[in-house]
């Protein structure tokens, strides 16, 4: 048989994938990893997925089927999802027969259109191959003969990969929703006979994907969990942001959608990069010929969807799978819904058993259920919500419809007003996550390494290193003889996990709790915690702020019962002298943004950053630019609107002052967003008597209200700069005002031509 | 792309003064090496600073803030300041920013060391014990 791939036979490219294979973003490793069972040297019988509700695992697996079926001369690959729509075991047995079958057969005839034949199995038979026609024959007939007999039936079905696997035929068995034949009705029992058809197999190679928290309990249940052995694990999770904004552009671009990056990056934030839930709401814009634009475009739609379209159907079948019942289900919907509206996090189960009105038996399985679907987790004595904000979204909306009967226009214009005022909130979050500077990552790096002892106080980097160049300040770090020995880390975890409290006045990003030991050897005496935390601050951390930091680090330590303690604080800019007077009295480590770069440097290789550039035409009296923040990139734009100002004869004086401003303006855009893309973008316009500049960035833009700079205050905080900008602004030019757009702020700003 | 060079700090001593000459651009990286070089110089024992700008085109308000910096590490040396060579942008920018209480102005390093010296003579007369 010819070896094929399917860049060789693009036709080939997609036998049941749902999207081409280049849309498929985020699960390269995954996939691999699926492949890489096929060949004969595979040492792995199979590999358990463990996937997240509404990962994209179905679409995992069938893309790796694609790629299976056109390598060919490996193992055949089945593909079979135990869903929902067939309710018995019986006939889910006989539907795998007979996907066994037409997908045996063909990729043995190199034929994907046989893939999803609906012939039955006997007229399938026919189409075999001579090799394999015998076998097949063979089993038909015993199929045949079978009939009345359910528990020799199941087992005669489930018997086709050993029956292949016995003539010479390898085949790796996709198994999708494994969790599903928990739920399948009749006198087999799926549980022993899947555990049976593994153990029995020794040609056949499985893959069992399912809900990562129902899939070991269906799959070690009722056997014996030798079975599993020689088992690779894979999780799948929803798409890390970088990922599920590609996902996004890539369908976007497929479906023909008009997408701004801001509705990508609010997309990918509000469905937690999702890939079902996005490739739902993407398919929903292109069949309504809606442009995402705005955010007003993509809640619009998103509203639309989750009271009546294809997310709405999605969730809907879920909440059913969970609670089938009319009845039931109404109960779950007040349940969950009244809950999300508590402080309270963990309710006792007993409380939600009474309040639904269940026996022990009903409750527990219905409690399952939510907890596979991770919509809540669950205990045998506690229930937390943990539904993410589309289904918190889902279920208000539904409640209010559905339980509270409210006007469906009410509830559609107030779900809409909310996720709008939501929307910049949520961009906040993930810029503020974003521009976090990593503790986490970094305490787990530590691993016994000796670092320059200056790189962890603040005075003394600053004393020594204040005003050199990177490379003077690299190389005399290597020459420090105080060196600080980190301990190694075994875990790390966010402050609030440990500390509830910190959670109010912490992200989760800025604040970490790293145990590890000090010493080589684990033993109690060098058994320490460091507790570490950023400090948000634009300008030095002063010694009020560092203060209360101390005490809340303090507090977490107490708290935990933590024993032997280092405390480290991050202030991106620093501290000031008093501040730092105060850390060193408390024995507190302390770091800014350029000596944590440089420990990241020497605990780990650089990375690699992404770069992008996009361009778009302008009208002959308009200049774009778009620049890099840091790096005095501003004065790249100083001078280019020193050329332009020119050209429009205005006075060496004024274009000093144009100069200044745009400078200033740079400045701030760097200095007061989260900007998750790191540039600014500039627009020159020259209307009839004055030159105008549009500076916008994206991000978190908070600008100092001009009002406040105008009359000087906050000129006296640290190192009394904080304003000053704005306030040159508008002392240097003719027009300034400030614009808040979707993802940032834009200020515009013009100087008039005098004659 | 080429990004615009930074020209280093340079400094000279005349007797007690120290003259730094800010760079092409005073940003707040040039900013505090800047300070980071009038320290030094008071540490070496010099009463007198002369921040010269002669080469400096453009300043922004981070390097501006960075010479408040320079202007309280002199004050609390007891040492005397003066920028000299100041262009019409950077004068414009300390004027708005408050600068110009703090500190004299010399039109060029020439005429700041005059100034310093007559200054000097006068604390010395000033400073001389009268003898009846």
């Amino acid at each position: 048989m010819p070896t094929e791939t399917p860049d060789q036979h693009p036709h080939f490219k997609r036998v049941l994938g749902r999207i081409p294979p280049n849309d498929f973003v985020g699960r390269s490793v995954e996939l691999q990893e699926i492949v890489s069972l096929a060949p004969d040297s595979a040492r792995r019988r199979g590999l358990l997925v463990l996937s997240a509700p509404a990962s994209g695992v179905t679409e995992l697996l069938r893309q790796a089927y694609d790629k299976l079926f056109a390598q060919r001369g490996e193992a055949t690959p089945i593909y079979f999802s135990w869903s929902h729509s067939v309710d018995t075991v019986l006939n889910s047995a006989r539907q795998f027969l007979h996907a066994f079958l037409s997908q045996f057969i063909a990729h043995r005839r190199g034929e994907p259109r046989l893939v999803n034949s609906p012939l039955p199995v006997h007229e399938l038979a026919e189409l075999a191959i001579p090799a394999d026609a015998g076998w097949i024959q063979k089993l038909i007939g015993n199929y045949e003969r079978a009939r009345g007999d359910e528990n020799a039936l199941v087992r005669l079905c489930l018997s086709a990969p050993q029956q292949a696997a016995a003539h010479g035929s390898r085949t790796l068995i996709l198994f999708d929703d494994m969790h599903a034949i928990d739920e399948l009705k009749g006198d087999v029992d799926l549980r022993i006979e899947s555990a049976r058809l593994s153990v029995a197999n020794a040609g056949t190679q499985f893959v069992y994907a399912g809900l990562r928290r129902r899939l070991l309990d269906v799959l070690n249940g009722e056997s014996s969990a030798h079975r599993l052995d020689n088992f690779g694990t894979l999780h799948v999770d929803g798409l890390n942001m970088r990922n599920a904004r590609i996902l996004i552009e890539r369908l976007a671009f497929s479906l023909h959608v008009p997408l701004s990056d801001e509705s990508r990056d609010l997309l990918a934030q509000q469905f937690s990069g999702n890939p079902l839930l996005l490739s739902l709401y993407l398919q929903a814009a292109h069949n309504k010929s809606i442009e995402l634009e705005t955010y007003l475009d993509c809640q619009r739609l998103y509203v639309d969807e989750l009271l009546g379209g294809r997310l709405h159907r999605r969730l809907n079948v879920v909440l059913e799978n969970i609670a089938p019942a009319v009845s039931l289900r109404r109960g779950l919907l007040r349940a969950l819904h009244e809950s999300s509206l508590t402080s309270v996090t963990k309710t006792p189960a007993e409380a939600w058993r009474k309040k639904l009105d269940l026996d022990p038996g009903e409750f527990d399985n219905l409690m399952t259920r939510l907890h596979a679907y991770e919509l809540a987790s669950y205990t045998a004595t506690f229930l937390e919500i943990t539904a993410c904000a589309v289904w918190r979204d889902y279920l208000r909306a539904n409640y209010r419809l559905q339980i509270s009967a409210e006007p469906r226009a009410l509830v559609v214009a107030e779900t809409l007003t909310e996720t709008l005022k939501r929307a910049p909130q949520t961009m906040a979050r993930q810029y503020r996550r974003e521009s976090a500077l990593g503790l986490r990552e970094l305490l787990a790096r530590f691993d016994h390494q000796r670092v320059p002892a200056s790189l962890f106080h603040f005075e003394k980097f600053t004393s020594l290193y204040l005003g050199l160049q990177p490379e003077e300040v690299v190389a005399t770090l290597d020459a420090e003889s105080e060196l600080l020995r980190l301990p190694q880390v075994i875990h790390t975890a966010a402050g609030g996990s440990f500390h509830a409290p910190m959670r109010q006045v912490s992200d989760e990003e800025r604040c970490a709790v790293a145990h590890g030991f000090d010493t080589n050897g684990y033993t109690d005496a060098g058994e320490v915690v460091w507790v570490a935390a950023e400090i948000e601050s634009k300008v030095e951390a002063g010694r009020a702020i560092t203060e209360v930091w101390c005490e809340r680090l303090k507090l977490l330590a107490q708290a935990c019962g933590f024993r032997r303690v280092r405390f480290w604080l991050v202030a991106p800019e620093g501290f000031t002298a008093e501040a730092g007077e105060l850390l060193t009295r408390r024995e507190v480590l302390s770091s800014n943004r350029r000596q944590l770069e440089m420990l990241t440097v020497r605990l780990s290789p650089a990375g690699a950053a992404d770069k992008a550039a996009e361009t778009s035409a302008a009208p002959a009296n308009e200049f774009e630019m778009v620049i890099p923040m840091g790096g005095d990139t501003e004065l790249i734009a100083a001078q280019a609107v020193e050329q332009i100002a020119r050209r429009l004869n205005f006075q060496p004086e004024a274009i000093n002052q144009i100069k200044t401003a745009l400078i200033e303006a740079c400045i701030n855009a760097t200095e007061h967003s989260l900007s998750p893309d790191r540039k600014i973008y500039q627009r020159f316009r020259i209307e009839d008597d004055k030159l105008v500049i549009i500076v916008s960035s994206r991000g978190v833009g908070v600008p100092t209200p001009l009002s406040a700079v105008s009359n000087g205050e906050g000129s006296e905080s640290a190192k009394g700069r904080r304003g000053w900008g704005l306030k040159l602004i508008r002392a240097l030019m003719d027009e300034v005002e400030f614009e808040r757009v979707d993802d940032g702020t834009r200020l515009r700003m013009a100087k008039h031509l005098r004659p | 792309m080429t990004l615009p060079s930074v020209s280093p700090v340079r400094s000279a001593r005349i007797g007690n003064v120290a003259v730094i000459y800010a760079s092409d651009y005073l940003n707040r990286f040039n900013g505090e090496r800047l300070e980071r070089e009038c320290r030094l110089r008071l540490g070496e024992g010099c009463r007198a600073l002369v921040v010269d700008f002669r080469h400096t085109d453009l300043v922004n308000s981070i390097g501006v803030s960075m010479l408040r910096g320079v202007i309280d590490v002199a004050e609390k040396a007891g040492a005397r300041l003066i920028f000299a060579d100041v262009n019409g942008q950077a004068a414009q920018l300390f004027e708005l920013l408050g600068l110009m209480r703090d500190v004299a102005l010399a039109p060029n390093e020439q005429a700041a060391l005059t100034l310093l010296a007559e200054s000097e003579t006068t604390t010395t007369a000033d400073t001389t014990p009268h003898s009846d």
